[in-house]
């Protein structure tokens, strides 16, 4: 960046604009999943509270969906990493002609909408399976299978990204020097080529495992009857949402972020390995030593931080007896809310009474005062306006008793 | 067929099998057939299982004619510039199908504005502490479900979201705003949930680009603008164009942001497609809007990509 405090300043806020966007809405979500509230919200606060982890563990469609997923990812890893190091292999080998070619084909199924591969898969294989002649409940219609060639066939086009990044350091003449000492093709594959790519098995691997699990455009289509977890969860979020939805990614982003740390953890532990100084590793920063440019322990002071909290607080804390209080607490409200109404009313049919016989003088002043307490009265509807959330807060102070938002309230509590 | 026998001398027989195996399945069984039986099947009328194969099954432009004017008595008219031209006209499936169009493009480039600073920060400053830690934040809600990600969304623009809590506490409005109604919720879950395609291929571009050419500039007067204007923007051009096109086709086909966020009066095109398949039980027609998306999509990427000369080799890396 250049010098200008101007323009450092605006970078800065842009900065936090960018993060605010990126992670507040996983850190609301995840707030929710503490909230005792049946609807997923962090504000206002009802209670703090680690039940909705048991409801989560409880579904047994969610668990089941799961263990798809699992099964799903497995096979699509295995199908897409052996697909795209064939896809890889082959593009160093094609002829120059044809490599501009073979490259759109096999990196467009990245860049065809998820609901097209799903579909085309799904119409595929029902033609196929019925022009073989087959039964509906057969291996090509079955939901796995399909969900997993579906997946698979832009899955891969990322396994070759991976393997074609770092193919482009390899030299080729270790594989002429195997050849050259006698070693078979299959060999000199297995143990010079393979070694090499180890690094991008795994990457490749994670990418991969990670794509399937939470695919959803392609599996909607093609799952059959074996949801996945990414096709239970869109069933659960549109019927009706509560907060063990947020207790699920409160799971998954915990699982993110440690598998992170470990990444960073063992690059860092193989760079010190490979023969660098720690210095060269960790670069300076004007935070502790410990913390000195390391974000994995950063991270893990603050968890640690967060985790010591948590556990002193539940300690001194019971989840029920402040639901219970909470609970009365609303019931209080709403008795208050119901006996203010009930008095209002009664006010103002006294005073409809006593109006009643000026009723000449005022009715040309007044049109609308009447049995109906004047809530027809245009100025009590402003002043019902300006009051803040009259559904939820304190109970209007017009006496606009008949104003829906009241009535609603009142049937709710 | 000398270069197949080449093919097998080079990688010996079991390898070279492995290859063409590989590789014919991906593209032939898995790529290519798939989408002409898509493409065949748009073709067709929607039949019952019983009568697929037999006299009936023949090909038809049905699907696509539904696509352009509707059912049979549709009583909406073309207008051409306010003239009624008397034709038929499927005015809700074309009109979502722009609205589709129009609001991917918009969230890609509201997705480009919002990444490009961060990416030119990112591969320009040498990646220190901060610069691990922004990508670590930048991976974490990538890694996170789609669906979660648009739960996300729900739970902060909803009727009692924390939004609407803040506001109604501030005094700034007095009663909930509608955020899921009027579609705010909807185009903020879609930028957001593809920011790291959009900042990652632009990175990379950027992160090739000697620094010195910036010094030179600079020293040669030009403001900060121009430096972007005139030599980092060009030099990172494919990257810029590589994330662009992700970003917009996915957006465009995206299917889950749409079904959780979008109000309740309106449409994503996929969340037609989906429809035909799953109520509508019309795989025929479904097939048909498919192809009409995946023609519309690829089509307005290759005529951007000619405007801008880039090639499509390029995109992906």
């Amino acid at each position: 960046m250049t010098g200008n405090p101007l323009l450092r300043l605006m970078f800065g806020l842009y900065l936090l604009i960018f993060f605010t966007y990126l992670l507040s809405p996983l850190v609301l979500m995840g707030i929710t999943a503490f909230n005792a509230s049946a609807f997923p919200k962090a504000a206002p606060w009802d209670c703090f509270t680690f039940e909705w982890f048991g409801v989560l563990a409880d579904d047994s469609r969610i668990v089941d969906s799961i263990a798809n997923s699992f099964v799903v990812g497995g096979f699509t890893v295995l199908l897409s990493m052996a697909l795209g190091l064939a896809g890889a292999l082959v593009l160093t080998q094609i002829w120059p002609r044809l490599r501009a070619t073979y490259y759109t084909v096999v990196i467009a199924p990245i860049l065809i909408p998820g609901v097209v591969l799903g579909i085309s898969t799904l119409v595929f294989w029902g033609r196929l399976n019925s022009y073989l002649g087959l039964a509906d409940d057969s291996l090509l219609r079955n939901g796995i299978f399909l969900t997993v060639l579906g997946q698979s066939t832009f899955i891969a086009a990322y396994c070759m990204l991976v393997f074609i990044a770092r193919l482009q350091r390899f030299d080729p003449g270790l594989t002429e020097a195997a050849l050259d000492l006698g070693a078979t093709h299959t060999q000199a594959f297995r143990k010079v080529l393979l070694p090499f790519l180890k690094p991008a098995f795994v990457s490749a691997a994670v990418i991969a495992f990670l794509a399937s699990f939470e695919n959803y455009n392609t599996t909607t289509f093609t799952f059959g009857t074996y949801p996945t977890l990414t096709i239970e969860l869109s069933q659960k979020v549109r019927y009706g949402i509560d907060p063990s939805i947020s207790a699920l990614a409160v799971i998954i982003v915990g699982l993110t972020v440690l598998a992170a740390l470990v990444n960073e953890a063992h690059k860092r532990r193989q760079a010190i390995r490979a023969g660098l100084r720690v210095a060269d590793v960790m670069p300076p920063a004007r935070l502790p030593r410990f913390l000195a440019g390391n974000p994995a322990a950063i991270v893990l002071v603050l968890l640690t931080l967060g985790l010591v909290a948590t556990a002193v607080y539940a300690q001194t804390y019971s989840p029920a007896a402040c639901k219970f209080e909470v609970l009365e607490q609303k019931r209080l409200e709403a008795e208050a809310r119901r006996q203010k109404m009930l008095e209002d009313l009664e006010r103002r049919r006294g005073e409809a009474a006593s109006e009643a016989p000026a009723a000449g003088a005022t009715g040309s002043q007044n049109p609308n005062a009447g049995a109906f307490g004047g809530v027809f009265n245009p100025n009590n509807l402003g002043g019902e306006k300006t009051a803040p959330t009259p559904a939820e807060e304190a109970p209007s102070p017009f006496g606009g008793v008949f104003a829906p938002e009241n009535l609603k309230s009142g049937e709710q509590q | 067929m000398g270069a197949v026998g080449g093919f097998f001398e080079r990688n010996g027989l079991l390898l070279g099998l492995y290859l063409l195996f590989g590789v014919g399945f991906w593209i032939l069984v898995l790529i290519v057939l798939p989408q002409l039986a898509m493409l065949d099947l748009s073709f067709r009328h929607n039949l019952p299982p019983s009568l697929v194969g037999g006299p009936d099954d023949v090909y038809t432009l049905e699907n696509y004619r539904h696509f352009l004017v509707g059912n049979p008595g549709n009583p909406d008219r073309l207008f051409l510039f306010g003239w009624d031209t008397g034709i038929p006209f499927n005015t809700i499936d074309i009109s979502v199908f722009f609205r589709t169009i129009l609001a991917a493009l918009a969230v890609t480039l509201f997705d480009l504005l919002l990444c490009y600073p961060l990416a030119y920060y990112l591969g320009q400053s040498n990646i220190g502490g901060f610069g691990r830690i922004f990508l670590l934040l930048l991976v974490i809600p990538y890694w996170v479900n789609e669906i979660l990600r648009a739960f996300a969304f729900r739970i902060l623009f909803g009727n009692s979201g924390i939004l609407n809590f803040l506001l109604l506490n501030l005094g700034i409005v007095d009663q909930p705003a509608d955020f899921i109604r009027a579609d705010v919720a909807l185009y903020a879950g879609l930028g957001y949930a593809y920011i790291l395609l959009m900042i990652f291929p632009i990175y990379n571009a950027i992160e090739s680009l000697d620094r010195n050419q910036i010094e030179a500039a600079r020293d040669l007067g030009s403001p900060w603008w121009r430096i972007h204007w005139r030599v980092v923007i060009p030099f990172a051009k494919p990257g810029i164009v590589s994330g662009c096109t992700m970003v917009f086709m996915l957006t465009a086909g995206a299917l889950a942001a749409p079904q959780i966020l979008g109000g309740p009066s309106s449409l994503w095109f996929t969340q037609i497609i989906y429809q035909w398949f799953n109520t509508g039980q019309n795989w025929a027609r479904g097939s048909a809007y498919a192809v009409v998306l995946l023609f519309a999509c690829v089509g307005l990427v290759l005529l951007l990509m000619r405007l801008f000369k880039v090639k499509m080799g390029e995109i992906g890396k």
